[in-house]
């Protein structure tokens, strides 16, 4: 039982970075039908900017987000003008593909050339610390971590449910034609959108590169979660893909532990197949738009 | 106007990704000129190293290696007097790319030789690829037992034992100790890659001849990413001892488990990963490394056929200090080594002229001297290294030891 309940925390405390990872992917769904497979991407350059910020200039990753986030922000608006916005909107989905699929690819060669493709790790004075609470392990870092993803995950929705901004990108999500007809400038609307989604990917990132080595090749494996986690969730629902991120990492940490390591990163999968046989448009998805 | 636009804008992406992937070091071609050997027509070798992908930190070491050996070896006139000319492309460390890669360096870009590229997953379908065409493949970490069970004659392990016996000095060790001092229980972790979990199941079943006990086993994909909850069964299983079938990337993430989770065996042995001086403590703290076990077959100290002046040489180049060459570097040193020797004993340096003379004899080389079976497995074995007062250094055998093994493993933290 021990053993059952440390390994539902380690998913749990998992499972909240995979959430704030995978929010800015939903959110670029969600507002402007963009696939971003850059997100993984994106957030590696997170944690290298964090990792540099660190090394360099000793300023704590979690306080590097505070100085990161508003820049990476104002990329990925430029990004949106640049690459997303001339796309067709009829095609924006299949082309999104491929044009963030481009950006992918550009930013890990960049990362190559600047830092090299060797393993990565910001190692803080806290990394190896870790409270004892009732006999179960708390890692510090990732405590930390589960905790500004939770503060971001809720300032975002208070965002979205509670400004006016908000309000125009939910309106923007559910019918953008008729947005536009209400005085909603859909452009600015999906233009910030993006730039949050990066701005998430970059808060992600800096925790990401304390909590496993990275390298510039390490979106791979990143985004093949994260568009797991987002499509169980149901794409474009925020709260769908907190809540698939914290089942996939729960459902392995707990498999690994209690039955085989072998097959815990497999059961996520099966799980995904059989609940998109049930349910095409994953568990808090909606078949029409307006699901954010 | 619009769909101009749209092609405009995807275009810029695309011509950027493909230039900056590029420059991401895809490939390269290294002519270490030198005014010794400007005569001769070159002779290219052909390699693909993973210079990116979960192998990035070993392939990149290798590089390094096979560079110097050519920078060395122009400077010294050549090999007959032909400039050494290196093809190095990237295979992202995927066995797909790499049968590409050397299909392509063999049939398109003609090459005149080609050597391995890093770890036996890669290395079982590069040897196939050279093999089909004629090519000798000598390489430089391909020693897992699926090289071998191909029985090619062309392939060539550079290191004094197979991988699959690298755990050999540990139980040798092991078996020294007292009754009083000797595990009681073990657990096995290993990834799931042809290198690493042979190297574990042979270890367990020749401790389990000694009477240890194992509590747990495990294998895990390398896709997985966290591996505290693998270390969290470890734990709760209370071994005296961990044997870790590891990479690289897996190393570093099973210590960070155990640090967090504060679980210290009493013994700890990583095939892999813990061996790198430079990368293994940059990744899990220069603390934690202390008392942490893994297997050797080249130190800077050693006295093997021109180990001296590769030391030198690699400090002059790439800077830092003996102890902080990876051993992966002087592997890759000893491929070109081992060419080098086959050229001069029979003025030819020809695929077939080094497939027959290198099965015949021992052959020096910084890695010891070295003979092979007709599978291409070494015939000696490796030694026992340990991160004593947080350098890696060798502890067993005696003879080849620099200083006495320290056990139990010290707590995390107090390197």
């Amino acid at each position: 039982m021990h053993l059952l309940i440390q390994a539902i925390i380690l998913g749990l405390l998992a499972g909240g970075v995979y959430a704030l990872m995978a929010s800015g992917l939903t959110l670029a769904f969600g507002v402007m039908k963009v696939i971003n497979v850059a997100q993984g991407a994106m957030i590696v350059a997170g944690a290298f900017l964090s990792y540099t910020l660190f090394t360099q200039l000793h300023i704590d990753p979690f306080v590097s987000i505070v100085l990161l986030a508003p820049l990476m922000f104002a990329f990925g608006v430029v990004l949106q003008l640049v690459f997303i916005r001339p796309l067709r909107s009829d095609e924006r989905e299949e082309l999104s593909l491929l044009v963030t699929w481009a950006l992918a690819l550009g930013i890990e060669g960049l990362l190559s050339v600047i830092y090299k493709t060797n393993y990565r790790s910001t190692i803080t004075s806290y990394a190896d610390k870790s409270w004892n609470v009732l006999g179960y392990r708390l890692s510090e870092v990732r405590v930390f971590a589960f905790l500004l993803s939770a503060l971001i995950i809720v300032g975002l929705y208070v965002v979205l449910t509670r400004s006016e901004f908000g309000r125009s990108m939910r309106a923007t999500v559910q019918n953008p034609t008729s947005a536009r007809l209400l005085g909603v400038n859909v452009e600015r609307v999906s233009a910030f959108g993006f730039g949050l989604s990066l701005a998430t990917a970059t808060a992600a990132g800096a925790v990401f590169g304390m909590i496993q080595p990275f390298n510039p090749g390490s979106h791979y494996d990143l985004i093949s979660r994260l568009l797991s986690i987002i499509v169980l969730g149901g794409l474009g629902s925020l709260g769908g893909a907190i809540i698939a991120a914290l089942f996939m990492g729960v459902t392995e940490a707990v498999f690994a532990a209690e039955i085989s390591a072998t097959w815990s990163s497999s059961t996520f999968f099966i799980v995904l197949i059989a609940i998109l046989l049930l349910r095409p448009q994953g568990l808090f998805g909606s078949v029409e738009r307006g699901a954010l | 106007m619009r769909r101009f636009r749209v092609q405009l804008a995807f275009g810029v992406v695309v011509v950027l990704a493909a230039t900056l992937a590029a420059c991401g070091g895809s490939s390269s071609s290294s002519n270490s000129s030198s005014t010794a050997a400007k005569s001769g027509k070159p002779l290219t070798i052909g390699v693909s190293l993973s210079l990116t992908g979960d192998f990035s930190d070993p392939g990149q070491a290798a590089k390094r290696g096979y560079q110097l050996w050519a920078d060395t070896v122009n400077a010294a006139g050549g090999i007959n007097g032909r400039p050494v000319k290196l093809k190095i492309v990237d295979d992202a460390s995927s066995p797909n790319q790499v049968v590409t890669n050397y299909q392509s360096l063999i049939t398109r870009d003609k090459v005149d030789l080609v050597v391995g590229p890093f770890s036996t997953l890669l290395t079982g379908p590069a040897a196939t690829v050279a093999h089909r065409y004629g090519y000798a493949l000598v390489e430089p970490a391909g020693g897992g037992p699926k090289v071998f069970a191909l029985h090619l004659n062309n392939v060539f392990f550079v290191q004094p034992a197979p991988t699959l016996n690298c755990g050999d000095p540990f139980v040798a060790y092991i078996k020294t100790l007292s009754a009083a001092d000797r595990p009681k229980t073990a657990a096995y972790a290993s990834l799931d890659d042809p290198f690493s979990s042979p190297i574990a199941d042979r270890m367990q079943k020749q401790f389990e001849a000694m009477g240890i006990k194992t509590v747990y086993k495990t294998i895990y994909p390398s896709e997985t990413g966290d591996l505290t909850p693998v270390v969290e069964k470890i734990a709760a299983a209370k071994p005296d001892m961990v044997v870790s079938g590891t990479q690289s990337q897996d190393a570093y993430n099973q210590v960070k488990g155990m640090v967090q989770l504060h679980f210290s065996p009493k013994l700890l042995f990583m095939s892999n990963g813990a061996s790198s001086p430079v990368e293994f403590p940059s990744k899990v703290g220069k603390n934690n490394v202390e008392g942490i076990f893994t297997c050797g077959d080249w130190f800077p100290t050693s006295k093997a056929n021109g180990n001296a002046q590769f030391v030198s040489a690699y400090n002059q180049k790439y800077g830092g200090t003996p102890l902080e060459i990876d051993s992966t570097s002087a592997e890759a040193y000893a491929v070109g080594q081992l060419i080098e020797a086959v050229a001069k004993k029979t003025g030819k340096v020809d695929n077939q002229t080094i497939i027959s003379s290198l099965h015949n004899g021992t052959w020096p080389s910084v890695e010891g001297n070295i003979s092979w079976n007709a599978d291409g497995a070494p015939q000696g074995s490796d030694m026992l290294l340990e991160w004593v007062n947080g350098k890696l250094q060798p502890v067993y055998p005696p003879s080849a030891a620099l200083t006495q093994p320290v056990q139990p493993k010290p707590n995390w933290g107090s390197g």
